[in-house]
Formats: structure tokens, C-alpha cells, sequence
């Protein structure tokens, strides 16, 4: 019957580190700027030419 | 739309920064085989520095076909901004405000164009606040030459300043997001155990899972307690220390206890409520949360002016030269230049350029106004398009916008009478909710119920009987009605004034300014001569004048003026000059008879009933015949009569003030149907009229715009000034209405009565949840968790109440 004793091992860990994750989310600013995502998301992919090397005209 | 533009055959855009400028001047270079046009050598080099990046994409991706900002010259000295930087190892960072940001895709560009240099880590620029962080190595690159990047694809870094309100609103909000979402997790886990515990109860539970159990609700509960908790806490242990009870001391004592007892619990073997104490927590800082964010909304009014201060001014030397220096070191008098897209540092007249400039934020008005040399500038508007150079008037310290900051301050710092209600009332309600929750616990302990029962039923009356909702009630309906009103322009200088204005009885109009436009026009023409180029010799003659008699005259004749030669003006009087070998003189009665002009009896009749008519009379001489007489008047404005109708159907006592004589005065009453007129009244007489008309008990409102009209602004119980209106004016009146609109005062009166009607009613519904819940809690029928709800459910019903007060 020890099994329960890993179920809630492991059902804590899962939870903590749900946590730990948001505090992680709070802390680098993901909650900051709900703005400027949405932008970037148009803008970010769309690179038309590979980096050329100094191709001076 | 890369390429040469071409609008006209001698014009061209720039294809960097699209402003206009002659193919004569412009710089035309061969790239990729397309000829190309540039206005400056600093453009071409921005076009070919992101060309050479493969960035072109930046041309066809921007999506504001304004022109913008020519890439000018401007020294940079990376020691300016060296003390913003946080070194942390190796790794330094620094947060910039970007001056030319004007769409997604100068985000793009930026964070593209910098991440190409070796040795940066990081770029993010916010497109909303136009804040750049970028994070490099120290020993790969150097923060000169990051700056000079930024200036090279032609936007401008500008310190970013220490943190203001907007950052501590944030910070706050981040701070309690954390501790709401942590309570949220270990409360999560918490129920878990306790639904096991609960089961157990009923069914059976063997001792050691219940021991374990137990022992795992503890440690969860635990951080939820004092590290979510701790807000409360804390200041629950600084009020009992002052001995002024707060509403936090209710939350402490609440948890504190389910708390305290759960852990003796596990000790003798009792029921114990962890999951009491940390869902308490829990949902009250959900409450705080939400309300932070709405405060957040509003408080964001005063943040938003402040972010429109900038913090540098491009400062022009006698000699031409452009430097960037601090706000504050630039001197009244010198001569400072506006680069498109950017801010205005300071209030100033434009001495060179043209502009559209937008002044939305102060005035509401959302169409940009077009700023000529002359016209005044505004700090904290923005110039669209053109480059203006400005004489600085003033300093940072009293500009429009420092003074509607201090305004704003002020505002929210004034508390509405009703408020004190609620205040009194709360200092009473906690040590009384303390004696009801200890009366609560010692007679369901008496009559002999379990001492759980009876300390649940305690806890609830603790939890249930904080007053937040009481506390909210009016001053977050206040603020959320200022800053509403504040976005149509109408500028509130406190929470009593909605109080008040919801009282008023009389309105007081000034004439000139407010009911008229200020600016005479031409009603009356009596042409002696029927000559059709009258107009045009009267037009010509008065368009040397400085007299706004004369500027009306001016603009009555569209047509080719004459030149006039020999022009003398008698201040105040007349003008005279000579046109196509004749002598004209326009003027006073007095004026003319003084010239020797010989005014016939049927002309004075002519001219006497133009002046019973209330109209100023000019009287225009060809030679020593009387050629015509002109009957101006000040006429009203447009927006008085709706605005007029609207104050009557309210039941609201009119009355005009005027220093002007008394026919001009009854003139205008008339037309606009006020029968109560005060005329030739001095500064101090309309003062004394509004103290007057106070001792009757009547609540009085003035409107009025001048100099002369502060003394009776201070005295009425609202003084409400229109338009740009002088600074003393601004000072005095309790409204201020940025733009040039009478019918925002019915706008005014209108929000003012709703936002009090809406104060009121959370006042009876925050009293009367406490009054229905208090017995129901006392009476056992409501348990803590519950009791905590209902309390957050009855914040968040005050807050979204005053909500609505963004709708008008």
C-alpha cells in the first residue's frame, strides 16, 4: 500500500514544478507586455533574402 | 514602395524617409541597378547600411506611408547613458526609449538590425511604450557602438528614466500575481488532500494516511500562510501597533486562527481546516488582484502624461548646431528643433517649419493641428510630419502639461465629503467585528456546541464583516470618472467636484468668450457709394491692423487687396492710408468726427440704432465724404443655444455676466434667451454676484475663460474655464475643459450626477451585503470558505459598478 505514498511523491512534484514554472513566467516578464506579441508574430518569420556579405552596390 | 517616388516632376521622396525635397537637391545613387533619390547624405547611408544587411524587407513591410524622420546628426556620447546599465558578469544590460518608432516594422528593423552585431544577446523592443532592453557581452561589443547602430538606422536613443508611477503600478501587479498564483497552486494541492481527509471522515481513513495527510496539508498551507498571506500579515502586525485597526487585521486574525487551531488539531487527534485558512488567502488576493488591475487602468491617466514628458530636447545653437541635451538644462528663450514622430519637450512658438501636430492627449481633439511659424506648441504633443524649430517658453516646470499633472495629482489626492462616511464608519467596524466575532465564539461554546462550530462560526464573522467593499466604493469610482471625463478633455480637479456639481442650481455664463465666439464678425454693410470694390478698400486698408476689429474686416474680402500707402493706425481708434490716390479712414464715430468728416443726420440715425443693437460701429471716409458705416457684433457661438437648452431642461437658473455695456449685453441675452443679465461688472463684481447668490443658497456654477474672471471662478462652487484658457484661469476654476467645446459641460454635469448616483449605490450595497451577511455568519449558517467568496463577490461588484462609469 506504499504505493500512494509515490502517487503523492509525484503528484506534489508535478504541482511544484507547475509553480516553479509560473514563478519563472512571472519573473522574465511573460505576463509584462501583452501588446507587442501579436506584432511580432506578423513580422518576426517573414525574412525574404539570406544575410548577403557586404554586397555593396 | 521602394524606388525613386515621384510627385511631380521636380519633387521626389526621399526613399529612406519619404519627405519631399527637389530632384535638384536630392542625392541620386544607382542601387541594384534602380535609381534612387535621397534628401540628406544621412538617409542614403541608412538606406545603404540596411540594404547592405539584406534588410530590405523593412521597405516593403512598413505600413505608414508617412514621412518620417530624415536621418539627422546628432553627437551621442555613450557616457550619457553608462549609469543605466546593469552589469551582471559578463553580461551587461540597458533599457532605452527609442525616439522614430512609428510601426511594427521599426520593431523588426531594430531587433534585426542589432542582433546582426556579434557579441549582443538580447534585443526586445516594446512596440507599445517604445522602450528597447538590449542585453550584450562587455567584452565583445561596446555600448558606443550598439548606440551608434541604433542612430545609424536612424532612430534615436534616449535614457530611460528611473522608475515612474506606470512601473511601480507593474511592479505591484507583479507582485501580486506571484503570491496570488502561488496560494493558487498550494491551495490546489491542499484540496486535494482535504477532500481525502473529508472522505476519511465519513468512510474511515486509516491513522497513519490520515497523520500523513495531515502533516502535507501543514506544509502546504504553511507558504500559502506567510508568503501569500504576508501583505496582510504585515500590516495587520503595523496597524495593531499603531492601535488603528484596518480591514487587514480581520483577514489575519481569520486565517490566523483556522491556522493555529488546525496545527493543535493534528496534535489531539481533532478535524483540522488548513484548506479555511489558505482559501481566505486565496480569494481575497484574487479580489486585490483584480481590483490592482482596474486601478492599474485608470491609475494608468497620470502615467500616461508623465511617459508623454520627454526627458531630452534637441537644443539648436546660435550657429545651427543641433546637441541633445537634458530637458531641464534647456534655457527659456533658446531655440530648440522637433524631429518628426517625436515628442515635444517643452511649450514654445514655432519660430521655423511646418508641422501637424497631434494634441490628443491634452485636448481629446483627435485631428492633428496644423502648426505654422507663430502658432504655440504644447510639450507633450507630437509632431506627425515636419521638422519644427521653436523658441522654448518656460521650463519644465510649468508647462501645460506639468500643470495638468500637478492638476490630475491634486485631483486624486482630494477626497469627496460622502467618503468621509465610509472612512469614520470603517475605524468603528473593526473592533466591533472583533467584540461580535468573540461574542459569536464564546455563545456557540456556551451552548455547548463543539469549539470547532463555534470557531468556524467566529472565523466567518471576522472573514465576512471586512469592509474592502466599503472602502472601495467611492474612490474607485472617482478615479475611474476622472480619468473618463479626462480623456473628452475635461479636466476634474478633485473627487468633491462630481459631488458638487451634482448640486448645482444656478449657472453663471461669462459673455465674451464663452456664450459669443470672441471674435467679431460683419453683420451690418450701409454702403453710401454702392461701389462694389468697397469691401476690397476697407479689407486693404485694414490688413496692416493689429486690431481683431480689423482682422474680421479682412477676412470679409477674399478677393486682390489694393496698396495702401501712408497707413497710420491711432491705437485703439482708427486707421488711415492712402489707396489708388484717395485718403480712406476707418474708425470710431469719434475718430471720423475728429478728421473733419461731416457725418449727415440720417447717417447718425444709422448709426445710433446699429449701437442700441449692441453691435461695434466702424465708420469708413473716402476723402472728407463719409463713404459706408459697418455694424459688427460678437456673435454667439454655434455649440451656446443646444447648450443653453439643454442647462434649462435640466431646471437649472441662468444668468449672464459681462463686463461689456449693457446693449451689447441685453443684445445677446436676447438671442440666446437669458432673461437674467448683469452688466459693466469689474472682476471683483461678478465675485461679488457669486457670493451673493451663495448667501441665497444657491449653488452656483461659473463659466468663464479670461484673466478678469479668476476672482469669480475661486468664488462659485465649480468655476469651469473653456478652451486654451490663460494659466491663472486654469488655476483658479475647479474644471478645466481643454477643448473649445460648451457642450462638454452638459457632458460634465451629465457624468458628475451618474458618477454620484453610482457612489451611492455601492455605499448601499456594500452596507447592506455587511448588514444581511453579518447575521447569517453570527447564526452559523455560513462557513468560512464561503464567507470569503461572498466577500471577494462583493468587491468585485463595487469595482465592476464603478466600471461602468467608463461609458458615458
Amino acid at each position: 500500500m506504499s504505493t500512494i505514498f509515490y502517487l503523492i511523491g509525484i503528484g506534489l512534484f508535478v504541482g511544484v514544478a507547475a509553480w516553479f514554472l509560473f514563478i519563472w513566467a512571472v519573473k522574465s516578464g511573460q505576463f509584462d507586455d501583452p501588446e507587442a506579441p501579436k506584432y511580432r508574430m506578423l513580422d518576426d518569420d517573414d525574412e525574404p533574402t539570406k544575410p548577403a556579405k557586404n554586397k555593396r552596390p | 514602395m521602394p524606388g525613386s517616388e515621384k510627385s511631380g516632376p521636380e519633387r521626389v521622396l526621399c526613399s529612406h524617409c519619404l519627405q519631399e525635397t527637389s530632384r535638384a537637391s536630392s542625392i541620386i545613387v544607382e542601387i541594384n541597378g534602380e535609381s534612387k533619390a535621397f534628401c540628406c547624405k544621412g538617409c542614403l547611408g541608412v538606406y545603404e547600411l540596411i540594404h547592405s544587411n539584406s534588410l530590405d524587407a523593412f521597405y516593403n513591410q512598413r505600413c505608414d506611408w508617412q514621412p518620417g524622420p530624415p536621418a539627422i546628426e546628432v553627437k551621442l556620447q555613450a557616457s550619457a547613458f553608462s549609469d543605466t546599465v546593469t552589469i551582471t558578469g559578463n553580461e551587461h544590460r540597458i533599457e532605452l526609449l527609442l525616439s522614430g518608432i512609428r510601426c511594427a516594422s521599426c520593431v523588426w528593423l531594430i531587433e534585426k538590425f542589432l542582433m546582426k552585431i556579434d557579441g549582443l544577446l538580447l534585443v526586445r523592443v516594446n512596440y507599445a511604450t517604445h522602450k528597447a532592453t538590449i542585453t550584450w557581452s562587455g567584452e565583445k561589443v561596446s555600448l558606443e557602438t550598439i548606440l551608434h547602430a541604433i542612430r545609424s538606422i536612424g532612430y534615436l536613443p534616449h535614457r530611460c528614466h528611473s522608475i515612474g508611477t506606470a512601473d511601480l503600478f507593474v511592479q505591484e501587479k507583479q507582485d501580486l500575481l506571484l503570491r496570488f498564483g502561488t496560494a493558487g497552486f498550494f491551495s490546489m494541492q491542499l484540496m486535494l488532500f482535504t477532500t481525502a481527509l473529508y472522505a476519511g471522515f465519513f468512510e474511515g481513513i486509516e491513522d497513519r494516511y490520515r497523520l500523513a495527510f495531515q502533516l502535507i496539508s501543514w506544509a502546504l498551507a504553511t507558504p500559502v500562510l506567510f508568503y501569500s498571506g504576508y501583505p496582510f500579515l504585515s500590516s495587520a502586525l503595523r496597524s495593531l501597533r499603531r492601535m488603528t485597526l484596518n480591514m487587514d487585521v480581520l483577514v489575519a486574525l481569520g486565517s490566523m486562527s483556522a491556522y493555529c487551531y488546525s496545527i493543535a488539531m493534528i496534535f489531539y487527534g481533532g478535524e483540522m481546516f488548513f484548506d479555511t485558512a489558505s482559501m481566505i488567502i486565496t480569494f481575497i488576493l484574487l479580489g486585490r488582484f483584480l481590483e490592482a488591475g482596474s486601478r492599474l487602468k485608470a491609475g494608468n491617466s497620470i502615467a500616461e502624461l508623465i511617459e508623454l514628458q520627454p526627458h531630452d530636447a534637441l537644443l539648436v545653437s546660435e550657429s545651427g548646431v543641433t546637441t541633445m541635451v537634458p530637458v531641464a538644462a534647456v534655457q527659456n528663450g533658446e531655440m530648440i528643433e522637433i524631429i518628426p514622430g517625436d515628442r515635444i519637450p517643452l511649450d514654445g512658438r514655432v519660430v521655423d517649419g511646418e508641422a501637424e501636430v497631434n494634441e490628443a492627449m491634452l485636448t481629446g481633439e483627435s485631428n492633428p493641428v496644423v502648426k505654422k511659424p507663430g502658432s504655440d506648441v504644447f510639450a507633450g504633443s507630437f509632431s506627425m510630419n515636419g521638422r519644427l524649430r521653436i523658441r522654448v517658453t518656460g521650463n519644465t516646470g510649468n508647462t501645460l502639461l506639468a500643470q495638468i499633472i500637478r492638476t490630475v495629482e491634486d485631483a486624486q489626492a482630494r477626497k469627496a465629503p460622502i467618503q468621509g462616511i465610509a472612512d469614520k464608519t470603517a475605524g468603528y467596524f473593526v473592533p466591533a467585528t472583533i467584540v461580535l466575532a468573540l461574542a459569536t465564539f464564546l455563545f456557540w461554546k456556551l451552548s455547548s456546541a463543539s469549539t470547532v462550530t463555534a470557531l468556524m462560526n467566529a472565523v466567518s464573522v471576522l472573514v465576512i464583516a471586512c469592509p474592502c467593499a466599503l472602502g472601495l466604493a467611492t474612490p474607485l469610482a472617482i478615479l475611474v470618472g476622472t480619468t473618463t471625463a479626462g480623456k473628452r478633455g475635461i479636466l476634474v480637479k478633485g473627487g468633491d467636484i462630481f459631488e458638487t456639481v451634482s448640486k448645482i442650481t444656478t449657472v453663471l455664463l461669462d459673455k465674451t468668450g464663452t456664450i459669443t465666439t470672441g471674435k467679431p464678425s460683419m453683420t451690418n454693410l450701409l454702403d453710401y457709394d454702392l461701389s462694389p470694390s468697397f469691401m476690397q478698400h476697407v479689407a486693404s486698408l485694414e490688413s496692416a491692423s493689429e486690431h481683431p476689429t480689423g482682422r474680421s474686416l479682412v477676412a470679409a474680402w477674399q478677393g486682390e487687396r489694393l496698396t495702401v500707402t501712408q497707413f497710420r493706425a491711432t491705437t485703439g481708434r482708427g486707421v488711415s492710408g492712402v489707396m489708388e490716390g484717395n485718403l480712406w479712414r476707418a474708425g470710431s464715430r469719434a475718430f471720423i468726427e475728429e478728421s473733419g468728416v461731416q457725418i449727415e443726420s440720417e447717417q447718425h440715425s444709422h448709426i445710433a440704432t446699429l449701437e442700441a443693437e449692441g453691435k461695434t460701429v466702424v465708420i469708413v471716409a473716402c476723402g472728407d465724404r463719409l463713404a459706408g458705416v459697418i455694424g459688427m457684433i460678437d456673435d454667439l457661438r454655434p455649440d451656446a443655444l443646444p447648450l443653453i437648452a439643454e442647462l434649462r431642461k435640466k431646471g437649472l437658473a441662468l444668468m449672464m455676466l459681462t463686463g461689456d455695456n449693457r446693449g451689447v449685453a441685453t443684445y445677446i441675452a436676447a438671442r440666446c434667451g437669458i432673461t437674467d443679465v448683469q452688466s459693466c461688472l469689474g472682476p471683483l463684481e461678478k465675485a461679488a454676484m457669486i457670493r451673493a447668490l451663495k448667501e441665497k443658497g444657491e449653488c452656483v456654477m461659473m463659466v468663464g475663460d479670461g484673466i478678469n474672471d479668476a476672482p469669480a471662478l475661486t468664488e462659485a462652487d465649480i468655476g469651469i474655464t473653456l478652451g486654451h484658457a490663460s494659466g491663472i484661469a486654469l488655476e483658479s476654476a475647479s474644471v478645466a475643459i481643454l477643448k473649445d467645446d460648451l457642450m462638454l459641460i452638459n457632458t460634465l454635469i451629465k457624468s458628475s450626477s451618474r458618477c454620484f448616483s453610482i457612489i451611492r449605490q455601492n455605499l448601499v450595497w456594500a452596507f447592506s451585503y455587511n448588514l444581511i451577511a453579518l447575521p447569517l455568519a453570527m447564526s452559523g449558517v455560513l462557513h468560512p470558505i464561503i464567507s470569503a467568496m461572498l466577500m471577494v463577490v462583493s468587491s468585485l461588484v463595487v469595482v465592476s459598478n464603478s466600471l461602468r462609469l467608463k461609458k458615458i
